[in-house]
């Protein structure tokens, strides 16, 4: 079952505006777009042959609440968050939206992450890409993120931590 | 063939024997990330030490199996059809593919997927399986069946951790270990312990002894690097390592526990019957007190009981093993292993697993400041002032120390945990090691 096209633009432009919350350092606000109950997890990938499932969810890159992202939020707000003071320059591309309704008034969306983060000389990057597995549920007419799992496309992160959303 | 030059080899010997000093407290930057260092270490260093490769619980069955590494070689960790656990060097006899190209897995035979040639789970070479008439063809006088068992290293475990070596000259696991088995029993020993899903994977542009130094003898760096514990009040208390002891228990090893005053321990009440089975009263004593436990294992193998933080109430904290895998001189791949008692409460498993992943690990709170500073260290490191000349380093701390006398555990054992003592013994290991042509 498709949504409406209007729900397809309001959801669209959740995603754009939390991508800009990001890369403009807004986490106060990026928190908002987050329920009270939130799980925010990112299981870890490995190589198996197939058809064995590849994403582990037992434990991941993260395991968090709405409460531990406030933490870590709190902490980048402290003169001594060494690991993003000066901030990496980030840029996130968030595509390939795929919007299905569940069927209890809830959205669950799939969308591809491009992240771009930039930090030093030399023209070094790292690029950390995925794809993040959401349950959005409306809260007071506004959609919020009830759920997400984002899964990374590599077995062994290419970037030297996670201190960036993802 | 040795992986230097003889004659470079034995000018960089010299300059570590001018310039490295531990027992004076001074250590040359260059021996962070110097690549013909880094190549003396892959020669003399890797090989001839103990690597630790998984943990008991990662192989549980007849036939499970870990791909690994040792040094920078491909190792596959796999438990026999005997339940005996091996670790073989993951390359046919043939032509030399890897024969495990997956993570981990289950597999009754290994089979090369070049051309056939197979391998019991023990090691034996069985055949090349593709149809006995295609190998009788092609090897009409047959094959040297003993000539192509797998490479196999010495493999030895202590408290589930399992470790492996090349050396045939090298002492058993238990002697090598030595005094750091009495802090061990504390992390790992103290009951049945299992590995929480898989282990987290990430590079890190830094030498691989800075993280390996930093967990051996380096209590200090928290009261700045890991300011924010204190400044944002998440855990009771925090003296940043002061309050604890400093252990430098020989061989390269070394550890610091934190200690705290309050009436109960810190571990779930739940589980203190299955402690007092497997420690020792003195052991038990010393758990109960435990605020955070930080050490390695020459050369590589950290380990960590962090800092115990409030969730809802309850104190908890997530059991931490880390390799730090050489790969290349200015570069390592890090894996990071939880593992939580087997027979804990829900609860402490649930919590223990968010505490490690939010504090440690990838996105970990603790880590990311860490390798920021492991990054910048070795690129200072490789710049041509440390290389050509000698830019000394501090390595001072506690040397005019004396040991406790009356500290049940084994080892040199100091009061707080501020000190580089062993430290200081693990570059004198590293060195002598290093200097070691033979073999």
């Amino acid at each position: 079952m498709a949504v409406d096209l209007e729900t397809r633009l309001a959801i669209q432009d959740l995603y754009t505006a939390e991508a800009e919350m990001l890369d403009d350092r807004r986490f106060e606000d990026w928190l908002e777009l987050f329920t009270e109950d939130v799980a925010y997890t990112a299981p870890i990938r490995v190589h198996r042959k197939a058809p064995a499932n590849d994403v582990i969810d037992d434990i991941g890159h993260f395991d968090d609440t709405k409460r531990s992202l406030t933490l870590r939020v709190k902490r980048l707000r402290t003169d001594v968050a060494w690991s993003e003071d000066p901030p990496s320059h980030t840029r996130r591309f968030v595509t390939n939206l795929r919007i299905v309704p569940n069927g209890d008034g809830e959205l669950a969306v799939r969308s591809n992450l491009m992240l771009f983060r930039s930090r030093g000389d030399l023209g070094a990057y790292d690029l950390i890409v995925g794809e993040r597995h959401d349950q959005l549920r409306s809260v007071e007419g506004e959609w919020r993120i009830a759920r997400r799992r984002a899964i990374l496309d590599q077995a062994s992160l290419g970037t030297k931590n996670l201190g960036v959303f993802l | 063939m040795p992986l230097l030059d003889r004659r470079t080899a034995a000018e960089v010997c010299d300059r570590l024997r001018e310039t490295v000093d531990p027992e004076g407290g001074h250590i040359p930057m260059f021996v962070y990330a110097d690549p013909d260092v880094y190549r003396l270490e892959l020669e003399r260093l890797f090989p001839r030490t103990w690597q630790f490769v998984a943990h008991a619980s990662e192989i549980p069955n007849p036939g499970s199996f870990v791909v690994r590494d040792m040094g920078e070689e491909s190792v596959i960790v796999g438990r026999g059809e005997d339940g005996v656990v091996r670790v073989f060097l993951n390359s046919c006899r043939h032509r030399g593919m890897k024969l495990a190209c997956e993570d981990f897995g289950e597999v009754t035979m290994w089979r090369c997927p070049y051309h056939g040639f197979t391998y019991a789970s023990t090691g034996e070479f069985m055949g090349t399986m593709i149809g006995a008439p295609y190998e009788r063809a092609a090897y009409p006088g047959g094959l040297d069946r003993d000539a192509l068992h797998l490479i196999e290293a010495r493999c030895e475990s202590y408290q589930d951790l399992v470790f492996a070596t090349w050396a045939p000259e090298a002492p058993s696991l238990h002697d090598y270990l030595g005094n750091v088995r009495w802090y061990l029993d504390l992390m790992f020993g103290r009951a049945e312990m299992e590995v929480v899903g898989v282990p987290q994977k990430w590079v890190v542009p830094s030498g691989w002894k800075l993280p390996s130094e930093n967990f051996t003898a380096d209590a200090y760096h928290t009261a700045t690097a890991h300011a924010f514990l204190g400044r944002l009040n998440l855990a009771k208390g925090v003296d940043f390592g002061r309050d604890g002891y400093h252990v430098d228990p020989g061989g390269g090893h070394g550890l610091g526990v934190g200690v705290h005053f309050d009436d109960e321990s810190y571990f779930p009440a739940e589980l203190r019957d299955e402690y007092a089975a497997r420690l020792s009263p003195e052991q038990l004593a010393l758990l109960d007190r435990v605020k955070n436990l930080h050490g390695n294992v020459f050369p590589n193998l950290s380990f960590l009981t962090p800092n115990f933080i409030e969730v809802g109430g309850r104190r908890v904290s997530g059991i931490m093993l880390r390799l730090w895998q050489p790969a290349g001189p200015g570069r390592l791949q890090v894996w990071s292993w939880h593992l939580v008692e087997k027979n804990a409460p829900d609860w402490w498993k649930r919590l223990g697993k968010q505490m490690y992943v939010q504090t440690f690990g990838t996105s970990g709170m603790f880590d990311q400041d860490d390798t920021e500073n492991w990054e910048a260290q070795t690129r200072n490191a490789t710049a041509s002032l440390a290389r050509q000349g000698e830019v000394m380093l501090h390595y001072e701390m506690g040397i005019e120390s004396e040991p406790l006398t009356d500290f049940p555990g084994p080892g040199r054992v100091y009061d707080g945990k501020f000190s580089e003592a062993a430290g200081r013994t693990y570059y004198r290991v590293w060195l002598d090691h290093l200097l070691e042509e033979g073999a």
